[in-house]
């Protein structure tokens, strides 16, 4: 989630009134956004959308707070200009889209610059996936000669001196040893050219997305001329991110001089300014919102949510946003301007019969049966590893799911059955009083011809006198109880006592088994008393 | 207290102890008096003074134990008791005298001395040292010897409850080898009460009271004639840990309960999940950077999943240019191999996503499921891998916002007792218009419940075939337990600590 950070007087005087902080608050809901502390001259932001990248300057969150008041927001007027970018088809392996724009304005102050980088990052960083969909770039502008190139080269190629440096390193180099280079390396690395956009005098003015050259400079206070240009690998992404810093500047007072883009024959001019024609099928109003409202209600909600409306069925949505997919979109901003709070909740009315899930009841009565012979309930983590399922357990792996990208080793796979978990439980509480009886029934996943999720339930009792007696008179019981028939065979496991350990069988099948726990198992968990346990699989005994 | 009532009370071991104590305030001198063990008389004396019967001090004693030699001489005789015996018949040289009893050097020449001063014996100087009985020696080995007497009692003995001469006794044995040995101990020392007098005088011997009821006394009939002793109700008992439900299990449980109660059917799905139906079958673009928040556990084997191909089709062309469901989509190439992966589930969504695509669904219908789900998180003590998200959907034709935010009401009431709510635009890649539920609980104040939304077209009509209005919500009831459960720590829902899961409140 992104956050910015800008001060209150500047915010105040960009929506021409002061807010309480109550009305603060309230605005920053309809935005998705929160102050992230109490206000004081300086606020911070946090943004739940993610989808809405114009947010993120005071300038475009201004400009929400404006609509939103009632107040007009103006289109952008681009400057005449003749400004042109070749792009070479070279990029179109590595990072394809350009976007550019000249910016003539009052001089930088530094609250400003450090605002502009603000939005840089956040564009790049969140919106741009780290730069890779898209970056963006400031430079001072005064003297630029043009026309500008965007073209591809190989990495020995080309030098020039990154900012920052003082000696010319090949563009292989940059990724080498600069610092912003070793960063974003990866960007590029499975590019076998990398792009560079060069000024009228064919001089290095940036190698996008890395680093800008050290005769392009960094924007600083002062500046009255700046060049934005923006690269990417997604058309769309780049000429937002564009048409987004095009609006902030000309908030702030500047004139925007437009770029001619030529991608061979076709060109396109940036920053994109013309609002994008969505459908609205206004009757979702009704059908889906539930709210009877007459058109202009709606006009005048969707005016405050920025829209223009051009007609029925047909509004624009502002250039600097691109978030509108369907006309549910559009609708929840009509919602949102209506306010939340003034919708009449209305109850449901429809039958529609309860009920657990099909096995819930069946594992809810042996739960209670375990409970009512006196054992403890546990609830554990899904995930556990293989040294405690099987190594201490003294039985082979019988199929796993395994995590490929683990956390951590204590969890790095998903369980296959209980017995072991409750195994760890009592070795973690050899301090606390003894007996201690103990179960769990919960999802193992195992991992055969399919991967197949079972309901397990396992039972252990820990103490000087625990054996296999005990353990088949509970078994017995529960399943007596529960209405179960069922026969037991003899049963050999690792994990057992040879000769203490029995299967259970229901109508000629294994749906669980239960015996005394081995020595050497006991010692692995580091017990020095007699444990009983039992596991049986709650969804093939129901099956039965 | 009545008196009465306070005899009544008295445990057996007391109304043995009490009438004791004027006589032997010492435990070792009122355990033979009563008849009973030490321990059981400590315990009495504790119950007394509980009761104020008595008031227990500690003071220091001398106490006589019976050592290595002490014992053997007990059993044995003295040594003195031999020697006497060997010179009976006649007169012998000192030198044969240890070969002759069984004695050690040592011994012999101790009972020299002391029968010469008790004049049993004569030492004649002939060639060699002859030790011959004296008259009064036969008499002595006629007689008991008071020290052997006094061997054979119980050790060990307070030195306080012995008599003049058995002291002289003591001093003189314990002058001698390893035959007693006389510590001081710190001894508790009883002394009745007023309220204990009282009671002594009252008489509390009586026999004709009833400790334990047994199987004998009822087919004897005998409490027919005789009184129940009074418990002392109010005095603690050892702790019992019985079986019960893992606290935050049965929070859940009642949880269930009442989804059911409010006409919701639970629906559940596999651990092991697809990228389809955990993020692609919700409309969260494969690019997008809400993927981020959903960085997920994948599977080492099997990769890959299987899938309704019919439904991923659907959910491509959604994704791509919006399909059959009037959206623009999102305008990439949608990667088929991609949502075919095998993770971990990452949300409890993905239930509701195969709820709706389920030929088991019926509409109208209100789904619920309590489902564990796991997040690529950093895993420490405050953060476990996987936890349970409890969320679902109602599906219904004519169903509005309006009606979505009557249910997020009813929940706010159901699950937090409140009766304020305040709702917030929210964000869902899978909900519009999206919301987020506050509720103002009675003893929390302001809490977030949950986040809820109308899923989006691109989400129902590839799964379901055609568009019906669907509410989905998604409640984080892990605070309310936490809250009804009294605990502080979020850790303690999934507890393995014994100890804490036997003091825990259970639901």
């Amino acid at each position: 989630m992104p956050s910015i950070t800008f001060s209150a007087d500047d915010f105040w005087s960009l929506i021409g009134k002061k807010l309480s902080e109550d009305e603060l608050r309230r605005l920053l809901d309809l935005a998705k956004a929160e102050l992230d502390a109490a206000l004081t001259s300086e606020m911070t932001v946090k943004f739940n959308d993610t989808n809405q990248p114009y947010l993120w300057s005071p300038e475009g969150l201004a400009r929400f707070f404006r609509a939103a008041l009632g107040k007009r927001v103006l289109p952008l007027k681009l400057q005449k200009s003749d400004i042109v970018v070749n792009v070479d088809k070279s990029v179109a392996a590595v990072r394809p889209f350009i976007a550019c724009f000249l910016a003539k304005g009052p001089a930088l102050s530094e609250y400003l610059v450090a605002q502009l980088i603000q939005l840089q990052e956040k564009l790049a960083e969140n919106f741009g996936r780290q730069r890779k969909k898209v970056g963006a770039g400031l430079f001072p502008a005064s003297g630029m000669p043009f026309p500008l190139s965007y073209k591809a080269v190989s990495p020995d190629a080309v030098s020039f001196v990154p900012l920052g440096m003082k000696q010319e390193l090949s563009l292989k180099e940059v990724l080498e040893k600069h610092q912003k280079g070793k960063e974003y390396a990866n960007l590029l690395k499975d590019a076998k050219k990398y792009p560079l956009v060069l000024n009228g005098k064919g001089e290095v003015l940036t190698f996008p997305p890395i680093i800008n050259s050290d005769i392009t400079g960094k924007v600083k206070p002062g500046d009255k001329e700046l060049l934005c240009e923006v690269t990417g690998t997604d058309f769309e992404g780049v000429m937002l991110v564009s048409t987004i810093f095009a609006y902030a500047l000309s908030d702030r007072g500047f004139a925007i001089y437009p770029a001619k883009v030529k991608y061979g024959s076709k060109s396109f001019v940036t920053p994109r300014v013309d609002p994008s024609l969505v459908k609205f099928d206004q009757s979702l109003v009704k059908s889906l919102l539930g709210l009877d409202l007459s058109s202009i209600e709606v006009k005048h909600l969707l005016e405050r949510a920025q829209y223009v409306v051009k007609g029925p069925g047909k509004v624009e949505l502002p250039p600097y946003r691109a978030d509108v997919m369907h006309s549910v979109d559009v609708v929840e901003d009509v919602a949102i301007m209506y306010g939340y709070g003034d919708f009449h909740a209305l109850p449901l009315t429809s039958f529609t019969p309860g009920g657990v899930e099909s096995l819930q009841e069946f594992v809810d009565l042996l739960r209670v049966l375990c409970v009512g012979c006196g054992y403890q309930e546990l609830m554990s983590a899904v995930l556990s590893n293989k040294q405690v399922l099987y190594d201490k357990m003294n039985v082979r792996d019988f199929g796993t799911v395994e995590i490929e990208n683990i956390m951590s080793q204590t969890f790095s796979c998903v369980r296959t059955w209980l017995l072991p978990v409750l195994m760890d439980v009592l070795s973690k509480n050899r301090h606390v009083d003894y007996p201690q009886r103990l179960f769990e029934e919960g999802l193992v996943t195992q991992r055969g011809k399919d991967v197949v999720d079972e309901r397990h339930l396992a039972v252990v009792s820990c103490h000087a006198a625990a054996g296999f007696t005990e353990m088949r008179q509970l078994v017995e019981s529960i399943l007596r109880s529960a209405g179960v028939s069922f026969s037991l065979e003899e049963f050999e496991m690792g994990c057992f006592i040879p000769g203490r350990a029995a299967r259970v069988m229901v109508n000629g099948r294994e749906v669980g088994f239960f015996g005394e726990v081995h020595p050497v198992v006991l010692e692995k968990f580091g017990l020095s008393m007699p444990v009983a346990g039992c596991e049986l699989n709650l969804t093939s005994l129901r099956q039965q | 207290m009545d008196l009465k009532k306070l005899a009544q009370s008295l445990h057996l071991y007391e109304r043995r102890v009490l009438p004791e104590i004027e006589q032997h305030p010492f435990v070792s001198a009122l355990s033979q008096a009563s008849g009973l063990k030490e321990v059981e008389v400590t315990r009495a004396l504790q119950w007394l003074e509980n009761k104020k019967l008595i008031r227990v001090s500690v003071e220091p004693r001398d106490v006589v134990f019976l050592d290595k030699n002490g014992s053997k001489y007990a059993r044995e005789g003295l040594p003195e008791r031999k020697f006497l015996q060997a010179v009976q018949v006649k007169e012998m040289p000192v030198g044969r005298l240890a070969e002759k009893t069984g004695l050690s050097s040592e011994e012999v020449n101790v009972c020299i001395g002391l029968l010469r001063q008790k004049a049993a014996i004569v030492l004649l100087k002939d060639k060699e040292l002859k030790v011959k009985l004296a008259e009064h020696g036969a008499h002595v080995l006629k007689n008991d010897f008071p020290e052997e007497r006094f061997l054979r009692r119980d050790f060990p003995v307070d030195v306080s409850a012995l008599s003049k001469e058995e002291r002289a006794i003591v001093d003189q044995l314990r002058r001698r080898k390893q035959i007693i040995r006389v510590d001081a101990e710190r001894v508790k020392k009883a002394l009745l009460t007023d309220l204990g007098k009282k009671l002594v005088d009252l008489g509390v011997r009586d026999e004709n009271v009833i400790d334990a009821l047994s199987p004998q006394v009822l087919s004897s009939g005998s409490w027919k004639s005789k009184q129940f002793r009074r418990y002392d109700v109010m005095s603690g008992v050892p702790q019992v840990s019985g079986g019960k439900k893992q606290p935050y299990r049965a929070f859940l449980d009642v949880v269930r309960q009442k989804f059911v109660s409010l006409g919701f059917k639970e629906m559940s799905g596999p651990l092991v999940e697809t990228d389809f139906w955990c993020m692609d079958a919700l409309f969260m673009p494969q690019f997008h950077s809400a993927r981020d928040i959903h960085d997920a556990y994948f599977v080492k084997e099997p990769k890959s999943g299987k899938l309704d191909e019919r439904l991923v089709q659907r959910v491509k062309d959604a994704h791509e240019r919006g399909g059959s469901t009037g959206s623009r989509g999102w305008g990439y190439e949608f990667d088929v191999d991609r949502t075919h992966r095998h993770l971990l589930r990452t949300q409890g969504t993905a239930c509701s996503a195969r709820m709706l695509a389920s030929k088991d669904l019926r509409i109208p219908g209100r789904y619920f499921g309590i489902s564990r789900a796991f997040r690529y998180d950093v895993i420490d003590a405050t953060h476990l891998p996987d936890f349970n998200q409890v969320e679902g959907i109602v599906i219904e034709e004519g169903m509005t916002f309006r009606h979505l935010i009557g249910l997020l009401k009813l929940f706010a009431k159901e699950f937090a007792d409140a009766e304020e709510v305040r709702l917030v635009p929210g964000y869902f890649p899978f909900t519009e218009p999206s919301v987020e539920l506050y509720a103002k609980h009675p003893q929390l104040g302001w809490i977030e419940l949950g986040g809820a939304g109308m899923f989006r077209p691109e989400v129902v009509v590839p799964l379901l075939g055609k568009y019906v209005p669907v509410c989905a919500w998604g409640l984080g009831i892990d605070r309310l337990g936490m809250f009804k459960l009294g605990l502080k720590d979020i850790r303690n829902l999934f507890s393995h600590d014994l100890a804490f899961l036997r003091q825990s409140k259970v639901m």
